[in-house]
């Protein structure tokens, strides 16, 4: 028998390897700069105050904290779980860190550090009756988060602990006007996006998240990959507990109570997919610019603050929708 | 048109220069096509030549641009699914579509649920009555009560066709109805489709089989590129001759090349590997440059070994040695990385692919750590878009750029993805598990040639699992039977025998134990 030689078959569209990533994505982004311009120039034409360089500091701060809270909930997100223990996480840290400052009178750098290993545990509890029992990431984390809100309650008794004066150094003060606070998230956020965009460790976690059964076909140790980004939304959601007692100068226990829902809202409205395998980071810098300003812009023409979490409800629906029906165009337009 | 309808009743379903544009394709273009009753007509043609967007333009699901479709002497338009439904058109889709936790009798007669119930109470003894009508005629044999879920995919399929009867469709179109089923439960499906043939039903039937087409189809007609390339009754159109009306070239149905096995180098030496209920007992050796077919019947413990092999299941007992030494394979990142044995898996889309990820992603996943900078561990995006962009070029992928997302490629092109990434990755032995499945005829031929080059160029060691007879016999050197987890029988030296003394043997070895 001959050998049958088949030359392979010359490419049949020249391919022009784009750099650019996903459009998709890219489309996204600017539509959320532009809402991020509109919204921002909306509040500045209706207030006096805004522009002024106290409030920025303030605004920036805020959307710092909802950043971070945010990543703290994408990381989950991205591997195809949640953390609903965020807020929970958030609060329990709080009673730890004025447990270390008022009981224990631990210098802020023990104190800190023992909060911060509080977290990557709480994180790890999650990951590991995740990976290891095979329980929805849901069930897991809702019940932990009710373990920890009790936790707080029942120790702190509701009363803040007071904690000592020059801790409010990074909450409170500036560099350039700018704050710390901010400064230290945005970095957190960078770092975040190169983990994603080019290390292993981070698109094993989209990877993972994408398709978890490709993934371990792949050699890529998918349960070490949901564990570790458990680890890290507890620490993160710890450091944030830790800041916002700098910020305000005490650890109040209710500290987190509304991080969960602002957690959701942030990551979706910067594109992280509920189905895990997406992130954005340009996505949800933006997603925490437009929460904040949508906050404060509701003060601004003083609406009544009862109605808050409707309008954030329907501001994480629209969301939602908004990218659905981008999905709908998007679809119809490419199918052959 | 069409070659020969003398003795035929008047067409029931017409298309009249059909045409539909997606951007920057013609998917259809000017299609005019004619159905009979009592008629299996089959519809063929290459991933992407537009038979599935045909299709769905004739049950509703897309609208075309242009041209008329008629059906018993009146013009159709569906607007929707629902509207073919209601006039008799169905569609058997290639996957399988039930409702798991419902029963059988509630599936078929689903959007009829009103007709058995009064008050809005379903009567279940009238639903199980009626649907098990359509059961007992499409050969059915259950309780109408048993839950979909724990069917085979052939009762599945089965389930599918009642509800396309229960809705008095008299016209049926079936997208790749066989291939979930193995080559048993194929017979029985071909054995119902002509009794609903001689009952006087349309039936369209999409298929990438040769082998199956000419057994059921009385008319064939073949797109390519949109267009409609020709219409024949079966038994006047050569096996060539369809090839080359689907593919514009030629394609040898025969061995692809004598493969160069090096019989003293024994790659991989597998020793009564058991696993209950996965394999049992299976020893065998694999050596440099050979491609070892696996071939047996869907469920014949071939995947399942594959598994246990790689790690991705635990074996009871039994080694396995790699290079001479014994290999201790716990998980798939020791296969992978250890032994350099990689697993192209079966279920492309499920198992294989990312499919929200980019090309780029898809390719070079394996290959990352070669990539990354030891300190800052950046992978370099230009070493993943070279050794990417070479991989679609050798692969000859068609896809617009590296990233574009693996979801909108064709089924080809997907498993050219899925293969090219262990290719990447350097494997020594490579497990490929049924490397065509829903892929067209042309990419076949392309993957067929780089499994072929793999062992015969680059040496490396093959395993090649595979349900479809003409492949195995196509490419391996030597195969191996599987039947009910374990290794049955064996055919060598394939480079000196003939294709039909081959499928000869293994037919013996087959009737053997069945």
């Amino acid at each position: 028998m001959q050998k049958t030689e088949v030359p392979p078959r010359p490419a049949e569209t020249v391919p022009e390897f784009s750099k650019a990533s996903r459009q998709f994505r890219g489309g996204r982004a600017l539509g959320l700069l532009f809402g991020t311009i509109v919204l921002f120039g909306a509040i500045a034409l209706v207030s006096d105050t805004f522009l002024k360089p106290y409030t920025m500091f303030i605004i920036a701060r805020q959307i710092a904290f909802s950043i971070l809270i945010a990543l703290s909930q994408a990381v989950c997100l991205v591997v195809g779980g949640m953390n609903l223990s965020v807020g929970a996480i958030g609060s329990m840290a709080t009673v730890i860190l004025g447990l270390c400052f008022q009981e224990l009178k631990l210098n802020a750098w023990l104190a800190v550090t023992i909060t911060l290993l509080f977290g990557v545990v709480s994180g790890a509890i999650n990951g590991l009756i995740i990976t290891r029992l095979r329980i929805n990431s849901f069930i897991v984390t809702l019940s932990l988060m009710f373990v920890y809100m009790g936790l707080r309650s029942g120790i702190s008794g509701g009363s803040p602990y007071t904690i000592p004066e020059d801790f409010g150094f990074i909450g409170q003060s500036a560099i350039f006007g700018v704050s710390w606070v901010f400064v230290l998230v945005c970095l957190i956020l960078l770092a975040t996006g190169y983990m994603f965009s080019h290390t292993i460790f981070g698109r094993h976690m989209l990877a993972t998240g994408g398709n978890e059964n490709a993934a371990r076909l792949c050699g890529i140790a998918t349960d070490s990959v949901v564990f570790r980004a458990h680890v890290i939304s507890g620490f993160l959601a710890a450091l944030a507990a830790i800041l916002w007692a700098s910020m305000i100068g005490s650890c109040a226990p209710e500290t987190g109570d509304s991080w969960l829902i602002g957690s959701f809202a942030v990551s979706i409205i910067g594109g992280t997919g509920l189905n895990g395998g997406v992130i954005s980071i340009a996505g949800i810098f933006l997603g925490g610019a437009i929460f904040v300003l949508i906050n404060y812009g509701l003060i601004e023409i003083k609406a009544n603050p009862y109605f808050a979490n409707s309008f954030l409800g329907a501001l994480i629906l629209l969301a939602i929708v908004l990218d659905r029906v981008r999905e709908i165009v998007g679809e119809s337009k490419r199918k052959t | 048109m069409i070659a020969s309808g003398t003795e035929l009743a008047t067409e029931c379903l017409t298309l009249r220069g059909i045409s539909k544009r997606f951007p920057g394709v013609r998917a259809v273009d000017n299609v005019s096509l004619g159905f009979y009753p009592g008629q299996i007509h089959a519809l063929m043609g290459e991933n992407g030549a537009g038979k599935s967007t045909l299709m769905k333009i004739i049950t509703g699901i897309y609208q075309p641009d242009s041209g008329e479709m008629r059906f018993r002497g009146k013009r159709l338009a569906p607007r929707s699914y629902r509207e073919s439904l209601a006039m008799g058109i169905d569609i058997v889709h290639q996957e399988i579509q039930v409702v798991p936790d419902a029963s059988v009798a509630e599936n078929i007669m689903l959007d009829k649920l009103a007709v058995v119930s009064s008050g809005g109470r379903v009567n279940w003894r009238r639903l199980y009555e009626q649907a098990s009508v359509f059961m007992r005629e499409v050969g059915l044999n259950l309780p109408p009560s048993t839950v979909v879920r724990q069917l085979s995919a052939a009762h599945k399929q089965l389930v599918q066709i009642a509800r396309a009867l229960a809705a008095r469709a008299t016209v049926i179109l079936l997208d790749e109805p066989t291939s979930s089923l193995s080559l048993n439960e194929a017979d029985n499906l071909f054995v119902l489709l002509d009794d609903l043939k001689k009952r006087g039903v349309t039936l369209i039937y999409v298929s990438h089989k040769i082998e199956e087409v000419y057994r059921i189809a009385d008319t064939i007609s073949v797109m390519r590129d949109g267009k409609l390339i020709g219409t024949r009754r079966s038994t006047e159109l050569e096996r060539r001759d369809l090839v080359r009306m689907m593919i514009g070239r030629d394609l040898r149905e025969q061995r692809i090349g004598p493969t160069a096995v090096n019989e003293g180098k024994v790659v991989l030496k597998v020793e009564t590997l058991t696993k209950t209920r996965k394999c049992r007992a299976i020893s065998f050796e694999l050596h440099e440059g050979e491609i070892l077919g696996f071939y047996g019947l869907v469920g014949a413990g071939r995947t399942e070994f594959a598994r246990v092999l790689i790690g991705e299941d635990q074996a009871d007992s039994g080694s396995v040695y790699v290079d001479g030494e014994k290999a201790a394979i716990h998980r798939i990142s020791d296969a992978l990385f250890r032994y350099k044995i990689g697993y192209v898996t079966e279920n492309r889309k499920e198992e294989g692919l990312f499919l929200g990820e980019s090309v780029l992603t898809n390719l070079t996943l394996l290959v990352w750590k070669k990539m990354r900078h030891p300190v800052t561990r950046y992978i370099s995006r230009k070493n993943e878009e070279d050794a990417a962009g070479k991989m679609v070029s050798a692969l000859s992928v068609r896809t617009r750029s590296l990233a574009d997302l693996a979801a909108n490629l064709s089924g080809g092109n997907q498993q050219k993805i899925s293969i090219g990434r262990w290719l990447l990755a350097d494997c020594d032995i490579l497990i490929i598990d049924e490397p065509t499945v829903g892929v067209d005829v042309g990419a076949k031929e392309q993957i067929h040639q780089l499994i072929w080059n793999l062992a015969c160029i680059e040496r490396k060691a093959i395993i090649l699992i595979s349900s479809e007879m003409a492949e195995i016999i196509r490419l391996s050197s030597r195969i191996l039977l599987f039947a009910d987890q374990q290794i049955i029988g064996e055919v060598s030296h394939l480079d000196d025998k003939s294709y039909t003394k081959v499928r000869d043997e293994i037919g013996n070895l087959l009737s053997a134990i069945h």
